[in-house]
């Protein structure tokens, strides 16, 4: 009986040792998969099941005054393989009926249905099948695109590549720039990157083996953030038209570049700055001059010759200096004591000019006479407060130059008296439409602009330029310029010029001549105009600016055909109601 | 009732255990006993209602379960495929609306505008509609004083593989001999100004007569037209 016992104690032992060892084992490997290998654990199972997703912040777009789109974002798609599974397969290949597919028979159907070029990707695939990633196609739109999904080869995967695509083309393209593969390159893109910019984000989700998302799944880590939409005050229709006008222009006088440039004068806003040659941001490599690259009517100085005398003109009238009748008796030249000589264009025989006279002749002499009234830190002043050598404070835009200037002017004796026709200082095309905007404007500077803000996702504005205008001459002064400006038109440089009928016209004319780097001036001119209408309230400003015309052209009078074409255009275009009376004019001779 | 009797056989299986009825010889056996339970035993005793409903509950609950999860993982499929045919159909809208914007740029409106002969003109005629003035004489557009020039100048990659859009026959012609859709197109032009003249003539007219201009009008909608001809006229003539 006593054994039995014993028999039954023992067995219950054994048993409870070995649940209790069980256990222990069992504990031990809970721990080990719960606490200890955790972490690991639980990321594999997440790679194995969860599938990564990048959410695509897109680039916001620059649209013009109109809306219409200059840079847009547009969705490429890359075809991307892995050459280590690149093999012949059994499939359809576009077809009904399952055959028997070879890698180049593949490659060839893809080539066709997305137009790249099978040798190139066979010769991809060949030069390093052990790497596990390389490119087939690259930038396929969405037509093509769906063309190469559906071969369905097993070894091809699609990409998703952001990319741009300018409608307005070469157009715009002066202002817009260009993307790179390595992001913004230039103009607009570049200088308003940060705000243009999108920010990818991701999620992740599960899957079931037959690739359908789990439901409730989806885990947002970082949410995509899409780019601002740059504004600008540009009308894409204007600028295609100044360029067009100033392209065709160029090439029959054999100018080297031409800029144009329309302002609206009451705002400030700039309507077109066409540059000519320029590029093509679409197909950036058919322009092979870097310097197409930008605008220079926004980067490039040149001596801006005689349109900066209205501006002379001004200041004098605003300091009671002189009037628009001052009498002044000009020969054709004039010697200085230091050696220097000036003369005016063409050999006129002495002449009894008035200050109107001398601005619609464009006389040098005459200006510089007058001119003399004022000191030169007065005429310093005058201009820096036209805009000139200073930095346009309301235009971002790489390249433009620095425009570091002293307070006072430091010109020798010569350069004082030359800087009153525009030679022997800077200006850029765009500096100089600012100064007949001020003109135009009652002699109210309002900082030249052609973005009027990049506006977030969120509604909110940022990186509006600062455009509180200041007053420069006073609106006596600012009017009687333009008046005596409407003689240039009538009887002076630009007679030559056909009327456009219905407005009266204010402009002048500027000839001059290109330093050759050598201390010197050579044969070369750049020629411009620079005017304004109707000019008895003056509503739009239009410069255009040729650079190094050929033979034949040298005159001022060679840039006259592009400006009217232009000028009729803007005022054709935004209805300006024509002029109701005959032009008013000075007496220009007494 | 059976169920809620015990038989006992103390020492035999029921089941062998002989019929009360078939006396046994043997009388040492006891007699089958019926245990009858109290009322607060049979009170206390589970009731069958009790197990059904919570059984049939759970199962309730299994089979919403089983329910709900279907319905969600259909769900999962119809988003699956609904995201499919979304992301179609934003790809289609993109290459559509790209297609629209290379369309819409001013390179290819104007090539086309050319290409059906038509030209800047360069003498427009405005209509002041509140005022009713009209500025300028209209005349025919004419194709040696057009406002800018034809040729294209601004490059637009984009429109590489884009056609005109024509009416047949008529590119060839405009494209081929120029002169040809010249002349039709100053034609055409002829007929609508010379239509549209009749309001504008009456101003001249009216200058002409300067004391009895308002005679020639003889409608009350004329009258308006002839009143504004101080300045009608004005325009014309001074510009």
């Amino acid at each position: 009986m006593t054994k039995t016992i014993r028999n039954r104690r023992l067995r219950y032992s054994v048993v409870m040792i070995a649940v209790i060892a069980l256990v222990a084992v069992f504990v031990v490997r809970l721990v080990d998969l719960q606490v200890v290998q955790a972490a690991e654990l639980t990321k594999a199972a997440e790679q194995k099941r969860s599938i990564p997703v990048t959410l695509y912040g897109a680039r916001g777009s620059i649209v013009d005054r109109n809306g219409v789109a200059l840079a847009d974002s547009v969705t490429r798609y890359n075809i991307v393989t892995d050459p280590r599974l690149v093999a012949g397969y059994t499939g359809t290949l576009g077809g009904t009926r399952l055959k028997k597919i070879s890698v180049d028979q593949a490659l060839a159907a893809v080539a066709a249905a997305s137009g790249g070029d099978a040798a190139a990707m066979r010769k991809t695939i060949d030069d390093d099948p052990e790497s596990n990633y390389a490119y087939m196609v690259k930038g396929l739109d969405v037509e093509h695109y769906e063309a190469v999904l559906a071969l369905k080869v097993p070894w091809l995967y699609p990409e998703r590549q952001a990319a741009r695509t300018y409608p307005t083309a070469a157009a715009t393209g002066n202002l817009t720039g260009f993307m790179g593969t390595d992001g913004a390159q230039a103009g607009l893109e570049l200088a308003y990157d940060k705000c243009l910019a999108g920010k990818n984000g991701s999620e992740t989700y599960e899957r079931g083996e037959d690739g359908v998302q789990l439901p409730g799944s989806t885990v947002t880590k970082t949410r995509a953030k899409d780019g601002g939409t740059l504004k600008t005050t540009i009308d894409s229709d204007l600028q295609y038209m100044a360029l067009q006008d100033i392209a065709s222009a160029a090439q029959e006088i054999g100018a080297v570049s031409a800029t144009a440039t329309v302002t609206r004068a009451k705002t400030g806003e700039v309507l077109a700055v066409a540059d000519y040659p320029t590029v093509d941001p679409n197909d950036v490599d058919a322009t092979t001059d870097k310097g197409a690259y930008g605008s220079r009517a926004l980067t490039d100085t040149y001596e801006p010759g005689s349109t900066i005398k209205a501006a002379i003109a001004a200041a004098l009238i605003d300091q009671g200096k002189a009037s628009p009748t001052t009498q002044a008796t000009v020969p054709y030249s004039r010697s200085f004591p230091w050696g220097g000589r000036i003369s005016d264009a063409e050999y006129h025989p002495t002449e009894n000019l008035t200050l109107t006279g001398i601005l619609r002749d464009s006389s040098n002499v005459g200006i510089t006479e007058l001119g003399e009234a004022l000191t030169a830190q007065q005429r310093y002043d005058y201009m820096r407060k036209f805009g000139l050598f200073e930095p346009q404070s309301a235009i971002t835009y790489g390249g433009q130059p620095g425009m570091d200037y002293p307070a006072s002017p430091q010109w020798d004796s010569q350069t004082n008296i030359n800087s009153m026709f525009g030679q022997g200082i800077s200006t850029t095309a765009l500096q100089v439409a600012s100064i007949y905007q001020t003109l135009a404007n009652d002699g109210v500077r309002i900082p030249l602009h052609f973005v009027e803000g990049c506006e977030l996702p969120d509604g909110k504005t940022i990186d509006a330029p600062e455009v509180a205008g200041q007053r420069v001459v006073s609106s006596a002064a600012a009017t009687d310029v333009v008046k005596m400006l409407q003689s240039v038109v009538k009887g002076g440089t630009l007679v030559g010029m056909k009327p456009i009928s219905g407005y009266n016209v204010a402009a002048k004319t500027g000839t001059a001549e290109v330093a050759d780097g050598a201390k010197g001036y050579g044969a070369d001119r750049i020629i411009s105009v620079a005017g304004m209408a109707p000019a008895e309230d003056p509503q739009y400003v239009v410069t255009v600016t040729f650079t190094k015309p050929g033979p034949g052209h040298k005159f001022s009078s060679s840039a006259a055909p592009a400006f009217r074409t232009l000028m009729s255009q803007v005022l054709e275009k935004y209805r300006v109601a024509p002029s109701t009376s005959e032009a008013q004019l000075y007496p220009s001779t007494w | 009732m059976s169920t809620n009797l015990a038989l006992v056989d103390p020492v035999v299986a029921p089941s062998r255990a002989p019929r009360p009825d078939r006396a046994r010889p043997d009388s040492d056996r006891p007699e089958l006993v019926e245990v009858a339970p109290t009322r607060a035993q049979r009170r206390a005793r589970p009731r069958i209602a009790y197990a059904v409903v919570a059984v049939a509950a759970l199962g309730l609950l299994l089979l919403a379960q089983l329910g709900i999860s279907m319905v969600l993982s259909q769900g999962a499929y119809t988003l699956s495929s609904l995201d499919g045919q979304q992301t179609q159909l934003a790809r289609t809208q993109q290459s559509l609306s790209e297609q629209l914007r290379v369309l819409d740029s001013p390179q290819n409106l104007a090539r086309n505008a050319q290409s059906l002969g038509m030209i800047a003109n360069s003498t427009p005629v405005y209509l002041d509609p509140k005022s009713g003035v009209v500025y300028g004489t209209p005349k025919p557009a004419d194709p040696a004083e057009a406002t800018g020039n034809t040729a294209d100048q601004v490059p637009n990659s984009l429109l590489g593989g884009v056609p005109l859009a024509a009416t047949k026959g008529d590119t060839a012609a405009s494209k081929e001999n120029g002169a040809t859709a010249d002349t039709a197109t100053t034609g055409a032009a002829k007929t609508p100004a010379a239509g549209s003249g009749a309001a504008a003539p009456a101003a001249p007219a009216a200058d002409a007569g300067n004391t009895g201009g308002a005679s020639a009008s003889t409608g009350a909608s004329a009258k308006s037209s002839v009143e504004s001809d101080a300045n009608q006229l004005q325009a014309p003539t001074t510009r």
